[in-house]
């Protein structure tokens, strides 16, 4: 039972930290723009075949790199994607959400449709970091990818922090979420603000990515999950709120965990929604909401 | 394997065609190089004559195929009855007529299959179906296919629902549906549980733990399969239903650790238990990973899983080709292989659908030919008559089936040797060189079972 329990403890702390990578950058995104990015988790997926492309040489014989190089141009490609998609398609369609909705949703189902097209409908497994660790005092065993997707992500969360707070590029982020109309009688320019917010949100995106197939696998629906524990995490934590996004990632990876340790893991995704109901109705705007003064 | 679905990431076209340039040259070539088979059939066939008057076998032969195309088992499928389809047309098409294919996307999903399933009967007008890979999609289309009398040939789910609440409880109904494999679970759990009384004997490994996809086609392994390891004297202190989006394993390889067992039985079908074998290996867990699992059945899943796939064991019909099931399974691999060997796509063996499909279609060109008819709206019975009498070596076993009086009435038998171990559901393991060896039945073998050398 005291197993148990620790085990919870650890297993629920690690994965939470990549949740909360993955919710913070669709937070930011809709915090900034209001466009809920339903192709968030395309960007998840496009981290994991980037990573896959760049390591193996079952995929491109002529490109293999090693991790430590392969990591950081991960996170710059789909960084740029982001960025990208943005730039492209939803700079041009923003001001209608629905369409801009509607147009996130065709995207990530064309981008399942490419992976399906080029790697197949076969998961793909790639090592990040290999090796395990023997915790026999609590009769668990913790993958170094995991304990790498954790350092990692507290790593990033960090520097996103300092970038939002003792930066001017990332205060106006900060500021054109709070109040877009007040930011431009600042004189930030909101779209270009926009268009880092994307950029940064597909980093972070990419190094959940490369950490969640690492763990599990790069497969066609692996961003199906992600997107929906993010959707119920930036809910729970308040739309538009980076601190949320943490607090609840952990609310939700613990939950999760602890649900399938103790009730079984067939329901291990149930505690959750229900959590979710209980915010909706009791705390609509979640648990640091007020941050963000939607216009 | 009953009801492996494929991933939700559904094509969206809908996957429409007659045989493909490229894949009927490409199929064509495979028959060729397997003339060894041309009128090979054990059960003979019954040459082509025409009884006068009612029926008759029409200018062309239309069979239907369905699988879901977006997942590699399916394909397997598609090659496999292509090929089929082009080394009968060699031989003479079935009664002298031209066989024809056409290959219809179920995409894993019930509703689609309904869709496909009556353009089939109502506009290619179809002879026979055959295929079908999850026990949902089968049991989906069942009405609609009887309402049009056709010969329905399952080949790719097992829940023995499929004959028991259909075929057998309403026989005048759905007696044109027949499962030429893979056995169904019923036998399958008995399947395990003599392999599990093999492991016994060869390693001393005595206490089991089943864990499995929380689906219907599992039930028979957490219940029937549970009984008889008890029966057998085996210990099962654990069984543990898995969600079939799981996808982090710590907590299960710990619990399964905790209760200290011999072997883990996994049930995977929805779930890819490829990172559970990653974390096992590495975390070199001290117990063996068995079972049945149908990711693990890809021809590429050693690469996909960067080797951690060593020591898993699954059962799949046809074991992948490796073994000599009957003299045809080897030749038929590798002329599957010659001939798609190299494709862009998935697999690069026909996997156990392939297999079950190919069988099938010999199965009802020699029925039809018995029957001198696939005139199916006039002469159903006639050609489930000849269906009835099938006794066919194929490339996954010798098929007959269950009697229309049984409990699993037109389900495929299983076979048995003389110790009565049931024969025709082998069991495969990868090994640390990447190789696939079948290590179950003993007849079969061409390894023993290995265990992972981490294991004191």
């Amino acid at each position: 039972m005291l197993g148990d329990i620790a085990s919870v403890i650890v297993d629920g702390a690690l994965i939470s930290a990549v949740y909360a990578l993955i919710a913070i950058g669709f937070t930011m995104v809709f915090g900034v723009g209001g466009v809920l990015n339903l192709a968030h988790g395309a960007l998840i997926m496009a981290g994991a075949y980037t990573y896959l492309s760049l390591v193996s040489d079952s995929i491109l014989a002529s490109v293999t790199l090693h991790p430590i190089v392969a990591f950081p141009l991960t996170i710059v490609v789909v960084g740029l994607i982001s960025y990208g998609l943005y730039v492209v398609l939803v700079r041009t369609i923003e001001e209608n959400v629905v369409i801009t909705f509607l147009a996130t949703i065709v995207v990530a189902i064309a981008f399942t449709e490419l992976v399906t097209l080029v790697f197949h409908a076969q998961p793909y497994q790639y090592s990040v970091v290999p090796g395990v660790l023997q915790v026999q005092a609590l009769g668990t065993r913790i993958l170094y990818v995991e304990l790498a997707a954790f350092v990692v992500s507290w790593v990033a969360m960090g520097l996103l922090w300092y970038y939002v707070t003792k930066t001017d590029s990332g205060r106006s982020i900060r500021a054109t979420s709070t109040s877009e109309r007040g930011a431009m009688l600042t004189g930030v320019d909101v779209s270009g603000v926009r268009a880092r917010t994307w950029l940064v949100a597909g980093g972070l995106a990419g190094i959940a990515g490369v950490f969640l197939g690492g763990i599990g696998a790069a497969e066609p629906t692996m961003w199906l999950e992600p997107l929906a524990l993010a959707f119920i995490i930036v809910v729970v934590g308040g739309i538009g709120s980076i601190k949320g996004s943490v607090a609840a990632a952990y609310i939700v990876g613990y939950l999760q965990t602890a649900t399938g340790q103790f009730l079984g893991q067939s329901v291990r995704g149930i505690m959750s929604l229900v959590v979710l109901v209980v915010v909706l109705l009791v705390l609509p705007q979640g648990l640091y909401g007020t941050e963000f003064v939607h216009e | 394997m009953a009801d492996p679905t494929s991933t939700p990431s559904d094509r969206s076209t809908a996957y429409t065609n007659s045989i493909g340039r490229r894949s009927f040259v490409r199929a064509a070539g495979a028959s060729a190089a397997l003339g060894l088979f041309a009128g090979c059939s054990s059960d003979g066939g019954g040459g082509g004559e025409n009884p006068d008057g009612g029926g008759g076998i029409a200018e062309t032969v239309t069979i239907g195929h369905l699988a879901p195309l977006n997942n590699p088992l399916g394909v397997g499928s598609k090659r496999s009855a292509e090929m089929a389809v082009a080394e009968i047309n060699d031989d003479g098409g079935i009664a002298d007529q031209t066989v024809e294919l056409v290959t219809k996307d179920t995409r894993a999903s019930p509703s689609e299959a309904r869709t496909v399933a009556g353009e089939l009967v109502r506009q290619e007008e179809v002879d026979a179906i055959v295929g079908t890979f999850s026990s949902e999609v089968t049991q989906s289309i069942m009405d609609l296919v009887s309402e049009f009398n056709t010969p329905f040939l399952v080949t790719g789910s097992a829940a023995p629902s499929t004959v028991t609440e259909f075929v057998a409880s309403d026989y005048e109904r759905y007696k044109n549906t027949f499962r030429v494999g893979p056995v169904n679970s019923h036998f399958q759990a008995e399947v395990i549980s003599q392999y599990a009384s093999h492991l016994s004997d060869r390693h001393g490994w005595n206490t089991f733990a089943v864990v499995a996809d929380d689906a219907e086609w599992t039930t028979v392994f957490r219940n029937r399969l549970v009984d008889l390891l008890k029966e057998a004297d085996l210990d099962v202190p654990m069984v543990n239903g898995l969600a079939t989006d799981t996808t982090s394993f710590g907590s299960v390889l710990d619990d399964v650790d905790e209760v200290g067992v011999d072997a883990m039985f996994r049930f995977f079908a929805h779930i890819n238990g490829g990172p559970m074998a990653a974390r096992w290996a590495r975390g070199e867990y001290e117990f063996g990973i068995e079972g049945v699992h149908v990711a693990s059945m890809l021809p590429a899943y050693y690469e996909l899983t960067e080797g951690a796939a060593a020591y898993e064991t699954t059962t799949q019909s046809g074991a992948a080709g490796v073994t000599d099931i009957t003299s045809k399974t080897v030749p038929f691999t590798e002329a599957y292989m010659e001939a798609y060997g190299d494709a862009d796509d998935p697999p690069s063996k026909p996997m156990y659908m392939g297999f079950v499909t190919y069988d099938a279609i010999h199965v009802f060109k020699n029925a039809a030919e018995r029957a001198g008819t696939v005139d199916q709206e006039n002469n159903l019975d006639t050609i489930v008559d000849a269906l009835l009498q099938t006794d066919f070596t194929g490339v996954a076993g010798q098929i007959q089936f269950y009697g229309a009086d049984e409990t699993y009435a037109h389900d495929l038998r299983e076979e048995r040797d003389s110790d009565g171990v049931i024969t025709n559901y082998p069991l495969t393991q990868w090994r640390e060189d990447g190789s696939l060896e079948c290590v179950y039945p003993e007849g079969l073998q061409t390894a023993e079972h290995a265990a992972p050398p981490w294991m004191g």
